[in-house]
């Protein structure tokens, strides 16, 4: 037997040896089954994990790690915002001064402003794409319906950190940014002051405009305000909202069960890991290569023109155009918070949890459209909305040019072209008409009442009487959108009128396509045979309306027996309302139409 | 049918008041009492506490600037829109025959500044595409009412003293009064 050579001396073995060492690390890193455990449970930044994970749940494809790259993107921007705060100071006369000192004269500042803003909207993204997938995958259904509504709030808190961090370079683009953000809270129902129903103690000195910019005007005061929310207020409540969130994903356990148990040690840190270097990449070239805007210093009387708002509002800022403010800035962004929130409590369905949809063709009538083969309702109603939104965003970032005018992207701007924009309102008795018809499409018809239709007239009774029902309302709501167009004169000119209707008022500012179609016609073919193949029109869109209740009808009655009365109500107001966003918008751009109930006394305009 | 089933004899009830009284202090003890009152002493002191720290946050003096300037004298203006205040006091001046209104020159929609289009005779909002005529109507765009015009008169110089802290709107008053300066006052 050899004698064992001596053994070398290191300072490892000796260091593990120390007090110190002990004190710090309580188990050894030897890659042992007893380690990788204790790597997870033993450490306080890892142990939100579990110890061992579904293997597929861990499969790239399933969550494309989006939640945890949201995480690790707020925490780059937590890191670089403390950084920026150590040159930034918040008051409207060295604000600006010091976003310059940053861009031109602080070594790095420029990279880390640039990183700062980037990121920001990376995580926009990232959270946004995180709620599509936990949407798809059905992740939010029971046990996890509670922790949906935490991620909706985190989702909101994304928005307002970032609308908040908006104002504080006092440049222009914020300024306008902000007037705009902060005028719709004084147009919210009851507490602002230009809004509906406004509570009679409010003024502008008290509203909740005045609350939010803490004065009157936007000012030093606002910076403070918005300086304070953004660096502490919203974090502080963003931070334990969001250990929620976590600690519920690790309770409630993940959505994907299947394929044998691994240890998170070292399969998921490792991708998480990777996941982050990667996204550091991206960040860094990004902004290597691409420098945060910053416009002219901030100038409360001169608006930039165009004036646009950053891309993830800026779909709410097109929405604005077509709404009056207290129902695109405070109603629809509520009922579109709200609704996600509600959709785990009136999402009955238990199919789908922890797959992806598998796409397949349906046919409705006699088009065939493609279409998740579960949960088919739930997800092209979710889908649909989510594209909606993107459409408005596109809309407002590449169709609008100087004084908010539409564009086509292939034309070029111009600050002399003519405005040609006429819009009217439909009279008010015709408009309540519409609504009332358009939500009453929503409703169903229940078994009890079908059951005595049968009993009374018949096997066929039911089919008829919903058929009646909705070619009744298809026509109404026809009617009451193009009978005023032919009949009311125009507003404008109460006496001794210009034109005679609103059709000749519309149909000549070439700015409403269907109405002016309508109007060419006849002028064409003289007013007797213009107006009768316009009446013919008009029941033709009411009998296209109706059919397609009646296509939908069997679906609701079934959906009304499945949900009952109150969740049915909730589910049906708010597809009307997403869909009635969308035919609003129709209205807008194809027949010039501006609003369809008007009580500007008051300030109620819908 | 099985004929095991007896008639259970009612339970003896006290009388409703003794009933009513003794359930009242079952339920509410002396130490229940004194717990909930304790209790909803601590949530009102919170409650109260939250709700004043809510008022905190409306302050109670503000720092703004000035709503009132002088426009200089009524000869200095031609017929017309004028915009020579816009960029520093956020108003246009009109003169027409008859006499000066100003306009407050903030879009009724959402606060933005318009811009005068002189060839079309009308105020072009940029951030959502609201347009004005010269009376301040709205004749496109989401913007639900007029322009807000202010209050205009001869100051002791003979300047034009425009105050934007009185607005008006209305059309059977904005014509009148604090908001027109008719020519041959001027």
């Amino acid at each position: 037997m050899p004698e064992p050579a001596p053994p070398r001396f290191s300072i490892k073995p000796y260091l593990k040896k120390t007090k110190l060492w002990k004190s710090i690390f309580r188990h050894d890193f030897t890659d042992s089954p007893r380690t990788r455990l204790q790597r997870v449970f033993g450490n306080v930044f890892l142990h939100l994990h579990p110890v061992r994970v579904p293997k597929d749940a861990l499969r790239i494809p399933y969550t494309w790690g989006l939640g945890g790259l949201s995480f690790y993107l707020f925490l780059v921007l937590t890191v670089t915002g403390i950084l920026l705060m150590f040159y930034y100071r918040p008051a409207s006369s060295l604000a600006y001064q010091d976003m310059k000192d940053l861009s031109f004269a602080v070594t790095l500042g420029r990279l880390l402003r640039n990183m700062h803003r980037w990121a920001a909207h990376l995580m926009v993204v990232a959270v946004i794409l995180h709620m599509v997938r936990v949407f798809l995958t059905g992740a939010y259904k029971p046990p996890r319906e509670y922790n949906w509504v935490i991620g909706v709030l985190l989702l909101v808190m994304t928005l307002f950190l970032s609308y908040t961090g908006y104002l504080l370079p006092w440049d222009q683009l914020a300024l306008w940014a902000v007037t705009v953000g902060a005028q719709m809270a004084a147009n919210s129902p009851l507490l602002g002051n230009e809004g509906p129903f406004r509570l009679p103690f409010i003024t502008t000195a008290n509203d909740a405009r005045f609350v939010l910019i803490g004065g009157t005007v936007i000012g030093d005061a606002t910076l403070i305000r918005f300086y304070v929310l953004h660096c502490v207020a919203v974090p502080f409540i963003f931070a334990i909202f969001l250990s929620v969130h976590f600690w519920r994903v690790r309770k409630d356990s993940f959505s994907k069960q299947t394929g044998d148990k691994v240890d998170v040690w070292p399969h998921l840190v490792s991708r998480e890991l990777l996941a982050a270097l990667l996204m550091t990449v991206i960040l860094f070239v990004w902004s290597i290569l691409m420098n945060a805007p910053l416009e002219g210093v901030a100038n409360l009387n001169v608006t930039p023109n165009p004036s646009k708002a950053p891309w993830y509002f800026v779909g709410l800022q097109e929405l604005l155009v077509y709404f009056d403010p207290w129902i695109a800035g405070v109603v629809l962004p509520t009922l579109i918070v709200v609704g996600l929130m509600a959709i785990p409590y009136v999402d009955l369905n238990p199919q789908g949890v922890g797959r992806w949809p598998k796409i397949g063709w349906k046919r409705l009538g006699p088009i065939a459209m493609p279409s998740p083969k579960e949960r088919a309702f739930a997800v092209n109603v979710f889908m649909l909305g989510t594209i909606m939104w993107f459409v408005l965003i596109f809309i407002g970032a590449y169709d609008r040019g100087p004084n908010w005018e539409w564009y086509w992207p292939w034309e070029t701007w111009s600050h002399r072209r003519m405005t040609k924009l006429t819009l009217k309102n439909i009279p008010n008795l015709w408009g309540l008409l519409l609504l009332a018809s358009y939500f009453a499409l929503g409703s169903p018809i229940p078994k009890r009442i079908k059951a005595w239709l049968a009993a009374r007239g018949g096997a066929k009774a039911p089919a008829a009487a919903s058929a009646a029902l909705h070619t009744g309302l298809g026509l109404a709501i026809a009617g009451a959108v193009l009978i005023p167009l032919l009949i009311s004169p125009d507003p404008a000119y109460p006496n001794g009128s210009r034109y005679p209707t609103l059709l000749e008022a519309l149909g000549r500012s070439q700015n409403a396509p269907i109405v002016h179609g309508m109007f060419r016609v006849v002028q064409t073919l003289g007013p007797l045979m213009g107006y009768v193949v316009n009446a013919g029109l008009i029941v033709l869109a009411g009998l296209t309306l109706a059919w397609l209740g009646v296509q939908f009808g069997r679906f609701k009655d079934r959906r009304y027996e499945e949900l009952g009365p109150i969740k049915y109500a909730i589910v049906m107001g708010l597809l009307l309302m997403m869909m009635g966003v969308l035919g609003k918008i129709g209205l807008r751009l194809l027949f010039g139409i501006k609003y369809i109930l008007s009580f500007p006394g008051v300030n109620l305009n819908i | 049918m099985n004929g095991t089933g007896t008639t259970q004899a009612p339970a003896e009830r006290p009388p409703a008041k003794m009933d009513l009284w003794r359930r009242l202090d079952e339920r509410l003890g002396r130490r229940q009492f004194l717990l909930k009152a304790g209790w909803a002493c601590f949530w009102a002191f919170l409650g109260g506490w939250l709700l004043s720290n809510l008022r905190y946050l409306f302050p109670n003096v503000l720092y703004e600037p000035t709503l009132t300037f002088k426009a200089g004298q009524p000869d200095e203006y031609p017929l017309g829109v004028s915009t020579k205040w816009k960029k520093t006091n956020r108003v246009w001046i009109i003169r027409e025959p008859a006499g000066f209104y100003a306009f407050w020159a903030r879009c009724t929609h959402l606060g933005c500044t318009p811009n005068w289009f002189d060839a079309e005779q009308r105020f072009k909002c940029p951030c959502h595409g609201s347009n004005f005529n010269t009376e301040g109507d709205v004749i496109a765009g989401p913007a639900p009412k007029p322009l807000w015009r202010c209050a205009i008169r001869l100051a002791d110089d003979g300047q034009i003293l425009i105050d934007k802290a009185r607005l008006e709107n209305r059309p059977d008053a904005r014509r009148k009064g604090d908001f027109f300066l008719p020519y041959h006052s001027a």
